[in-house]
Parts: C-alpha cells; structure tokens; sequence
C-alpha cells in the first residue's frame, strides 16, 4: 500500500541555534539574525543614491510610500492594542493643518513647525479620542471613520484655515536626495522605536489589554491612562507624515482629511500583516509603487487597490510579511502518516 | 488557496511593474522625420470640460500638422500631444495626487509647453510653483480665478511662464453683471438669489456679483454656498420662492447642479433663471433635461461651442469639432474650455515661430506679444498674462451668453453677437 | 416658510428612513454588516438607467428588475465574500466597504458620471399643497417611505422569517439548535437589505441625477441614522430619521446649506460617544462600553 503523506514544519536548524543560546557561536549565526534587518537598513539608505537609475519621479514616489509607511506603522501600533482606527486621516490631517497654519500665519520655517505640529497634533488627537476610548470594537471604528469627514465638513463649512482654498505657498524643503533621507530617518526609527517598545513590558501591558482588557483592569492597570499613552506615541509618526508632506507639497487643504489618507495605511497593514512592524512597512513600500505604476489606468486604479483589499481581508488575513518570515525561520518536509493502531 | 493569493498579487506586481516600464501617459503619434515638439495636457479628463478640451487640441494639432507643422527657425517640426489624468474634479481627490500627476507628466515626458492646464483653481494655484521650477510656458484654458494673476503681478520673474487664454472670473462677472443691468434697464426687476459652488472661482464670481448688485438698486435676498457634491437645493429655492425674486443667478460647473433646474420648476412664482449650469450649456443638455431649459439664459463661458455669426472661427470651429468627431460630441461640447484649448496650440504655433526657438524665456516674449484671430474672438494678453474678454470680437476675445427657446440656444448677449432678445417665461412679465 | 420647511423636512426624513432602510435591515436584525451599501445605491440606479435606455425595457419591468438583480447581488456579496469572515466583524466592515469602493469607482471608471445619467420620474408633474408646490416624486417617497418600514416592522416582529432573523442576531447558537440556519439566514438578510436598498435608490433617484458621490454619502447616512435610531429597532429607525431630516432642514434654511452635511456626521460622534446603543436600541449589551 501507498504510504500517505503529510507535511510537518519544523524550526531550522540555524533559528534553533542562534535564538536560545544567547552566546552566538558563529558568524552565521550572527549573519542569520542581522541580515534582514542591516538588508532593510542598507536598502532603504541607498535608494536616494540612485537618483540617476530611478529618476526624480521614482524619488518622489518612494517619498510618498514612506510617508505612507508613516501611517501605517502608526496604525499597526493602535491595531496592537485593539483600537482600529478607520480613520487615520484625523492624525495626518491635524499635523499637516498645524504646520501650514504656523508657517503661512508665523512664517515659522519647516525645522520649527515639523517637531511643534508632530507633538501638538498628537497631544490634539489625544485629546479629541480621549473621551471615546471607552468604546470598544466596531463602535470606536466608527467614530473615527466619522471625525476627518466632519473635520473636512467644519473646515469647508467655517472656511477657517483656508477653507476650500487651503493655505499654498508654503516654506519648501531641501530638494532630493536630502528630502528622501529625512523621511526615511524616521520610518527607520519608528520602526524599530516601535518593535522595541512593543517587545517590552511596556508593550506587554498593551498588547494585554488588546487580548483581555479586563484581566488587565483586574490587575490594578488603569487601562484608559495605557491606551491614552499609546494613541500618542501612535499619533506621533502620523502626525509627523502630514505636516511633512504639507512642507513637500508647499500647500495644506481639506482633502488632508480624505478617506485615501486612511485607505492607504489600513491596506498596507492588512496586505503586509498585522501585529509585526515589518508588515506594515513591506505593504506600504509594496503598494505605493505599484499604485502609481498603475496611475496609467485612471480610476481602475482604485478599483483593483479595493479588489486587492478584499482578497486580502477575506483570503489571507495574516497578510505577507509572516509568509516570508515562516519561509526565513521554518521549513517543511513530508512525513509519512503512521498507520493507525 | 493561500498559494493562489499569493500568486494573484505576484502577477498583478509583475505587470503593474512591467506597465510602468512601458506604459506612459497616453500619446498620439505625430508626423515622424523631424523631432517633434511635445505639448503636455494634465487634466482632469474625466470631466466634461477636460475631455472636450483635450479632443479640441487634438484638433488643432492635426490641422497643424497638415500643414506642414510650425518653424522653429529654418526646421519644419510637428507637435506632438501627451496627456495625463489628474483627477481633479473629483470631490475628495487630494489636491497633492493632481499635483503628482502632473509632476510625472512633466519629468517623464518633458514637454516644451503645456496647455489646457488645470481644471480646478485650488490646483492651479498649487501647480504655479512646480511650473516656475521646471521653467515650462504654460497656459491655461479652464480654471478661472483671478488670484492667478494677481500671483503673477507679485512675483514676476518666477510665473512668468504661466498665462491664460480662457474666460476668468472677472470678465466673466462682468458678464453677468451686465446681463443684470440689462434685466434691471428692460424689466425693471430688482429683486434676486445667488447660489454658487464652494469654489474658488465660483465664490469670487459670486461676491463680484453681489457687490455690483448691492451697488445699484437690486436686493439680494440671498446667497448660498454649496460644497461640491451636493444635490439638495431645495432651501434655497423655497426662500426664493416666498420673497418673490424674480432673477435666480446659479454659479455651478459640478453635474449634480442640473439638480437645481429640475427643483427651480417647482418654484412658485417662477423666476428667470440667469447663470451658468455647466450641464445646461452644450447643445445636448436641451433633451438630458427633457425640456426643462426652456427660457434659462446661461453663458458660454467663450464662444465656440456656441457658434456665434460675429466671430467666424468660432462657426468654424464647431463645424470641424463636428466633422472630426461626429454630431453626438459636437452637441456635447461644454460651454468653456474648448474654444480656448483649440485656440492655445494656435498661440503656441504663433509664438514659436516669431521667437524662432523653444526657448522658454523668448517664447514668453513672443507670447505676450500675441495678436491673433482665433475661435474666441481677438486674442491679446494684458500685462498679468490674461487674455481680454469684452463685447467687441474685434477689439477681444468674447463669452456670450445664451437663452434656451424651442431646443434651441439663442445668442442673448454681448449686442455684437446677440441674434435674439430675452424673453421671459410665462408668470414673470 | 414653516409649511415649506415642514414639508420639505418631512420628504427629506423619509428619503434617510428609505436610504438607512436596507443598512438596517442587515446591520440591526442579523448582525451582519454590508457596508457595500452605497456601492449597492448607486449601482441599482445605474441598472435601471441601463435597463430603461440601453435595453429599453418599459419603466415599471426595468424597476421590478432592478430590485431583484440588486438582490441577487447582496446574496453574492455575502456568500462569495462575507461568510469567509463571519463574526469577525471588523473583517466583515472593510471587506465590504472594499467591495462597495470597488463598484462605485468601477462605475466611476466606465464613465457614468453626467448629467445624463438619470431616472426619469415615476409620474412627472407637480401639485400645490398649502402654497408649496411639491412634485409628485416627493409624494410618492412619503408613500413609499413610510409603507416600506410598517412592512419592515411587521416583517421583523410577526412573521416567521424576521423573527428567525432576529434570532440569529441574538443568540446564534440557540438559533441553530431551534433549527434555523445561520448562513442561509445572513444570505437573506443581506439579499433582502440590498433589495430594500435598491427599492430606495430607484425611488429616490429621480429627484436628481445618478452620481456616484453620492454612494459615499449614502453610506454615511444610513450610518448615522442607524446608529443615531439603535440598531434592531425599526422605530428608532424611524425616530431617528425625522430628528436628523428636520435637523438636516432646519440646519439649512437657518445657518447654512454648507452645514447640512455636518449635521450627520456630528450626530454619529455625539450619539456614540454619549449613547452607543442609539435613541431605542435594545443591545445596550456590556460589550459596547468597558
């Protein structure tokens, strides 16, 4: 008879021996561990060096993931601790009115307005989301899909900040490549700011209070002064995103609150894989080239973008990025299957 | 099924990628042999306006090249038209993505001069600064508010380059206002109701309007804003309605304004209406409406789509639209943009050849120096890089604006191109 | 003035009551959440338009089918997409509101965007009441409105299929040991929430023109008016429809047209930040607030 087969996953052998022991035996040890990370690192700085095989276009395009990246990174961080947000527009487009509003009415330069809009508008998004934050699940998503559109409604509406107009004319930033390198400066230190923060135990009480809130409540933590926290330091890279691209652009307007601002980063995340960092930065440096490689096709654009969202949500939930990851630690052999007794 | 998932996305990075390679934005083969000259048009293609006017610059450059092509110097060379989509007129579209589209244009295609330009003004007036950057002549056939000059006057030597050949808010408040007058003088109607789109261009319209109104005798019993996209006007009509106005004046280029005619029936008692409805200008909107447009005067922001006997290249134009295109497009035509888009290859044809280069700084002074006959009537720039806009086709270029009778549009105003009177609708007289 | 605004306010609470009728249908009763809504909306009014000029069906067949196609497509948004995410209910929100992104703009990509993209009306003509004049569309949504959500409430609280349908939205386990099925339930909640959607969309849609903007805000709307109401309960619907019309009115005639579309969207803020289970809903469940 046949014998049946079935395939078993194991750990291989060089993640076995380079995760325990913590004394690294050898340089291949060191390499397995280092590499994807000083890849990623290394990757990422020399792309602004490429300006000649790339093309300026490509620079810019790159610019725009990585604000992107931005977001999305801060939206993996508040999906850690169980707050979806469907709205992550609110926190671009609070940094980006913050800066166009210092520097068209103070004439403050961009090295003034990017720290100040970043801090502030994630102290302002704090405290817009405080009171909600005692909602759970789709209702806080909810909320947060509503408040950019009525900030863009009040705004259309009052005509403050510009109105319809916007506020143009803003302070530039230094041209490529050193525009590029600011920005991936801090993608690089988010990331992994975030992947430090999340390992430890300040990280342990938030992704707590995601898996069983009132576990950690019946512990004494004060969960809401947890969350609180963590939609600030959350708030930070995307606030910093808006009033960059407000400075790139040169000009700050309603359509900061549009729904794309919170599309994007929720598709990167759902595409790369929630729950690891690198997810969200692999779908953010994923979809953002292929978008605008397919700007030719016009509104079919959004359509396959949609298409690819729900493939995604529905067929592959956990995303890429722990794809690659199983691939990178994990390997699979078949078995055969013993004859039942 | 994960495996298939996985494969589906691979596929879609591979072509999107090999797309990018190959695909650019769309072109049109001209005339090979000598080098051609590259006219860039980033638009919003998808709205009526843009699409017309890409079509009408198409146009113009076949029958240019026809002929043989424009003389930079001793060299015969075609022109060539490369187009992208910006996406404009899109409620929500994020002004950065235009911005983008026609960053790519630009740095992918590197045209010696772009036309048509934006279709929003909020765009446009972002767009000034990427176009001074690059140094490219620009000039633009759509977005009209007057800020854009008044950015030139300010600073010169950087928005020299940028220029605009179609109707702008001012002139075409002048329009409008002297429309009014003529209602007040004829009528003696004094009572009226602004509603206009937030927009740039709208807005000031709108405020022109109504400080001239204010100024001379009519009582503006309201102006009402509404953001783009909105279909519910019926507010604003009732409030008409019951103060007893007799001129309702709607600013509106969205599609969802057509909604406004069909709630204006309902008014009691009925007012003339006097504005412009982007929907209710082209020759087909007589049956989209279903009869509805009967007595409405709107304009033709320029003429052209509106063929006017005081100004025969705009006869001319409407009758080549339609022989290249056919009768179902002809009807279409919008009522601003076209004409314009048509005429600016001709300006650019004109300019290159008395400059007798590309360079982009002679060819802004072979520009402003322009005065040429074209589908709008007499084309000369002011100092701010406008084209003028008046009553006299041969002393400028004119709008016109039009009452609807019998499915008909009849030419009401300006005098030298009128072929009929206004007449009012039955309730008002 | 006060006629004018009773009257027009009246029209425009029916016209959300109608829009939010379908989203309520499946978000309230079954628990299951389309968000495909305004891509259904638009997508109904754009069948019929195809129906009625393309394929020239007369008006009445083109309509009767519109609502049974729309139907066919709720049932294959959820077997096709939304029973692989069952219960997961975030999963179920963005791929749905995906899908929904994904027709509208798909439409968008074909060209249906001008004024020449609508409905006629079901009987044209205007008539005069108490100095107003109103046309006989506006009439027949009043009618329409208010006769679809008695049969709604009588659907939901006295035949055997709504109830079966509350069922699973309250307990699905003791549903399933009483028999009824939770899939073949979800199905028919959805297909009949996209036919109810569609009778709206034709219904309204004549008033003005197909656009397909219009599909975001409708989402919204039914939304707000669903949250604003309290999901299961088709008099909070109601209620909550004539508080944000007349709002909506009201909002308009004395501030601001600019402001109507705010009006909404501050109710969805206040309504779930102050009272998440809404005005009359019934699931003020522990679960919505820690």
């Amino acid at each position: 008879m046949a014998a049946t087969y079935r395939k078993e996953r194991l750990d291989r052998g060089i993640k076995a021996r380079s995760d325990d022991i913590f004394a690294l035996a050898s340089y291949r040890d060191l390499a397995y561990l280092l590499l994807p990370r000083l890849l990623l690192i290394g990757g990422l700085l020399l792309v602004p060096l490429l300006e000649g095989v790339l093309g300026l276009y490509w620079l810019n395009v790159i610019l725009i993931a990585c604000t992107i990246a931005l977001l999305a990174l801060s939206w993996d961080l508040l999906a850690s601790v169980g707050l979806i947000s469907l709205g992550h527009s609110l926190f671009f487009g609070v940094g980006s009115y913050i800066a166009g509003a210092l520097n068209y009415s103070l004439g403050w330069s961009p090295l003034l307005t990017l720290p100040v809009a970043m801090v502030a508008g994630a102290l302002i998004c704090t405290l817009l989301i405080y009171p909600i934050l005692r909602l759970r699940g789709i209702y806080f998503a909810l909320i947060t899909l509503a408040l950019p559109l009525l900030f863009m409604r009040v705004i259309e509406a009052t005509k403050i900040l510009g109105g319809t107009e916007g506020l143009s004319s803003l302070s530039p930033l230094p041209g490529q490549p050193l525009v590029l390198y600011i920005v991936l400066a801090a993608v690089l230190v988010c990331f992994f700011g975030y992947r430090r923060l999340i390992d430890s135990d300040y990280g342990l009480v938030l992704r707590a209070i995601n898996d069983n809130d009132r576990s950690v409540m019946a512990s004494g933590i004060n969960i809401y002064h947890y969350k609180a926290q963590a939609v600030f330091i959350a708030a930070l890279p995307a606030t910093f995103a808006g009033a960059f691209l407000t400075h790139h652009y040169r000009i700050v307007g309603m359509p900061a609150f549009s729904l794309e601002y919170s599309i994007l980063p929720l598709t990167s995340v759902i595409v790369g894989g929630q729950g690891s960092f690198a997810g969200a930065l692999l779908g953010a440096l994923l979809l953002v080239p292929v978008s605008e490689s397919l700007r030719a096709f016009g509104t079919l654009r959004v359509v396959l973008y949609s298409v690819m969202l729900v493939i995604f949500t529905v067929g592959l939930p956990e995303g890429i990025f722990p794809y690659i990851r199983r691939k990178y630690h994990q390997f699979e052999r078949p078995v055969p299957v013993e004859e039942g007794s | 099924m994960k495996r298939g998932i996985f494969a589906l996305f691979a596929l879609v990075l591979v072509t999107s990628l090999i797309s990018a390679c190959g695909a650019a934005p769309q072109q049109e083969q001209a005339a090979p042999a000598a080098e051609p000259i590259v006219i860039g048009v980033p638009t919003a293609l998808g709205s009526i306006e843009g699409a017309d006017a890409l079509r009408a610059v198409e146009m113009a450059v076949e029958e240019i090249n026809a002929a043989g092509g424009v003389s930079v110097g001793d060299e015969k060379r075609p022109f060539k038209v490369v187009s992208i989509d910006t996406r404009e007129h899109e409620a929500g579209i994020p002004v950065h993505d235009a911005l983008a589209a026609v960053e790519k244009l630009i740095l992918e295609e590197e045209p010696d001069a772009i036309v048509v330009g934006a279709f929003r003004s909020e765009v446009l007036m972002a767009s000034m600064d990427l176009i001074s950057e690059h140094k490219i002549p620009y000039i633009t056939s759509i977005a009209m508010t007057p800020a854009f000059q008044q950015k030139i006057t300010e600073d010169y030597d950087s928005y020299k380059y940028l220029f605009r050949n179609s109707n702008n808010a001012i002139f075409f408040t002048g329009y409008i206002i002297q429309t009014m007058n003529y209602l007040g003088q004829e009528f003696g109607f004094n009572k009226v109701y602004i509603l206009y789109q937030d927009v740039l261009w709208a807005t000031g319209t709108a405020n022109g309007v109504e400080g001239w109104l204010n100024e001379n005798g009519w009582e503006v019993v309201g102006k009402d804003a509404y953001p783009i996209g909105a279909t519910d006007f019926s507010s604003s009509l009732t409030k008409a309605g019951e103060a007893g106005v007799q001129v309702i004046v709607p600013i509106f280029d969205m599609p969802e304004s057509g909604i406004l005619l069909k709630d204006a029936r309902n008014m009691q008692p009925p007012a003339l209406i006097t504005g412009f409805i982007s929907p209710a200008a082209s020759a087909s909107a007589w049956d989209t409406f279903e009869g509805e447009l009967d007595g409405m005067v709107t304009f033709s922001v320029e003429v052209g789509p509106v063929p006017v006997q005081a100004v025969p290249k705009s006869v001319e134009f409407n009758t080549r639209y339609g022989e290249k295109y056919g009768a179902d497009l002809q009807s279409k035509l919008s009522g601003h943009g076209p004409a314009p888009a048509y005429d600016s290859v001709y300006i650019l044809a004109d300019a290159i050849e008395r400059a007798g280069t590309l360079d982009p700084d002679a060819l802004v002074t072979a520009l402003e120096a322009t005065d040429l006959e074209g589908a709008v009537g007499r084309i000369k720039f002011s100092e701010d890089h406008q084209v003028i806009y008046g009553t006299d086709p041969k002393e400028g270029a004119l709008g016109v604006a039009f009452q609807w009778v019998d499915g008909k549009r009849i030419p009401v105003f300006p005098e030298a191109a009128a072929e009929g009177k206004i007449a009012l609708p039955e309730g008002l007289q | 003035m006060i006629v004018s605004i009773l009257i027009y306010g009246l029209v425009n609470s029916v016209i959300l009551i109608l829009t939010a009728l379908g989203f309520s249908l499946t978000l309230g009763l079954s628990r299951v959440a389309n968000f495909a809504h305004g891509g259904i909306y638009v997508s109904s009014g754009l069948v019929a338009w195809l129906l009625l000029r393309r394929v020239g069906l007369p008006y009445p067949l083109a309509l009767l089918l519109t609502v049974l196609i729309s139907g066919l497509l709720g049932a294959l948004i959820y077997r096709l997409i939304l029973i692989r995410v069952r219960g997961i209910e975030l999963s179920e929100v963005i791929a749905t509101f995906a899908v929904g992104v994904a027709i509208l703009e798909f439409f968008r990509w074909l060209g249906f965007v001008t004024y020449e993209f609508n409905l006629p009306s079901f009987i044209p003509g205007r008539v005069d009441i108490a100095g107003v004049l109103i046309d006989y569309q506006r009439l027949f949504i009043i009618g329409v409105g208010l006769v679809l959500a008695l049969l709604l409430w009588f659907f939901s609280h006295h035949t055997k299929i709504g109830l079966a349908l509350r069922g699973i939205a309250q307990d699905e386990y003791t549903a399933l040991t009483l028999g009824i099925e939770s899939d073949w339930a979800a199905t028919l909640s959805v297909a009949l929430g996209s036919s109810l959607t569609a009778v709206a969309a034709v219904t309204i849609l004549p008033l003005g023109i197909i656009s397909i903007n219009t599909g975001y805000d409708v989402l919204l709307i039914a939304l707000a008016v669903a949250v604003v109401g309290g999901l299961e309960s088709t008099v909070g619907l109601v209620v909550a429809g004539i508080v944000l019309g007349y709002a909506m009115v009201i909002t308009s005639n004395f501030v601001g047209p600019q402001w109507m579309m705010v009006v909404y969207l501050v109710a969805i803020v206040l309504v779930l930040a102050i009272r998440p289970s809404g005005i009359l809903g019934q699931f003020k469940e522990l679960e919505e607030r820690v």
